[in-house]
């Protein structure tokens, strides 16, 4: 096992976890474990109870011959990587409908139908799709009059990037762009600032400083960036987009 | 990581609801506006929102997908 990808794994699915959206119910072990940069068999078994975020791993790192905790395996799935196009698509259908089942096979067909060969493991189509394809009464989520509300929560429920503007006390000052909806597709808005909680005592924020880019979860920083990282995620989050337009638009077409 | 899940609604504040999920775990303060779920409505929670509310059929037969994928999630 290489450890990185425990910690790398762990750092973004730690906030939703705090939440309480996901994973098991030990809220601060995962923040613990982070800042004393530990990396055991304890917190591998409590990565390995997130209902969804696991079987993905399960999913990249069987498809492409990788240790579940390969780093490359959960960058893949947080961030985007060559690992992605290298999943077969039958692969990540089927195991949409036979591992993630929680979720409705009705919502995963509608999603792998109006996504076509855009449908990718990463964790933020598995975001937007989710959103884009759940049934309230009048129609797909992003159609309604909820609609605002849908998209800010997909935006912090998507892995984020933005350039910290200022490092100050326990939060950093970012710009991104955030996830917006406009005539009924979504996209990339201007960009804006806002803040966003960190860790000092987590590697490496101890010297995080202006101009590093940054990953979030649900405003919380997960990671600093590497400029590949940064090209990767944005690249891999725009083919998201696309893919949840499709799927959107695959219920205007049907009318 | 977020994932969808199916709970029941417990007691409601306003658009606010209170929801347990099948796992014995509860989640208060979920926006509930989108859907117009009631005390005891089945609801599909994301986040802190819920996206659809459900029949009793449609939740007893979520209830046992989700027992499975937890039990997947156990495994070694």
């Amino acid at each position: 096992m290489k450890d990185d990808g425990v910690l790398f794994h762990a750092k973004h699915a730690y906030m939703p976890n705090f939440l309480g959206y996901c994973g098991p119910d030990d809220r601060g072990r995962i923040l613990e474990d982070l800042q004393d940069h530990r990396k055991d068999e304890a917190l591998v078994s409590t990565l390995r109870q997130f209902e969804a975020a696991f079987p993905f791993l399960r999913l990249i790192a069987r498809s492409t011959g990788r240790d579940v905790f390969d780093y490359s395996v959960p960058e893949a799935y947080w961030i985007g990587n060559g690992l992605l196009e290298r999943v077969p698509k039958e692969d990540f259908y089927n195991f949409s409908h036979r591992e993630l089942r929680g979720k409705d096979p009705r919502e995963v067909r509608k999603a792998f139908k109006g996504a076509g060969r855009t449908a990718i493991p990463h964790h933020t189509f598995y975001v937007m799709s989710t959103y884009a394809t759940s049934s309230v009464a009048d129609g797909p989520s992003l159609s309604n009059t909820g609609a605002k509300k849908v998209t800010s929560l997909m935006d912090d429920c998507r892995i984020s990037w933005g350039k910290v503007r200022r490092v100050d006390g326990k939060a950093l000052l970012v710009e991104y762009s955030p996830v917006e909806l406009v005539d009924g597709s979504i996209g990339f808005g201007k960009p804006r600032t806002k803040r966003v909680a960190y860790d000092s005592a987590v590697r490496p924020f101890g010297e995080v400083k202006k101009g590093d880019e940054v990953s979030m979860h649900w405003n919380f920083a997960c990671e600093v960036l590497t400029e590949r990282q940064v090209r990767n995620l944005s690249r891999f989050t725009s083919q998201d987009i696309d893919a949840t337009n499709r799927i959107l638009g695959s219920y205007s077409r049907r009318g | 990581m977020c994932i969808a899940r199916v709970g029941k609604v417990v007691s409601m504040d306003g658009g606010k609801a209170e929801v347990e999920f099948f796992d014995g775990r509860s989640l208060d303060r979920v926006d509930v506006s989108m859907v117009g779920a009631s005390k005891g409505s089945y609801v599909e929670v994301f986040g802190n929102l819920a996206l659809s509310q459900l029949t009793p059929g449609e939740a007893r037969r979520r209830r046992s997908a989700w027992t499975e994928i937890r039990r997947a999630a156990a495994a070694p």
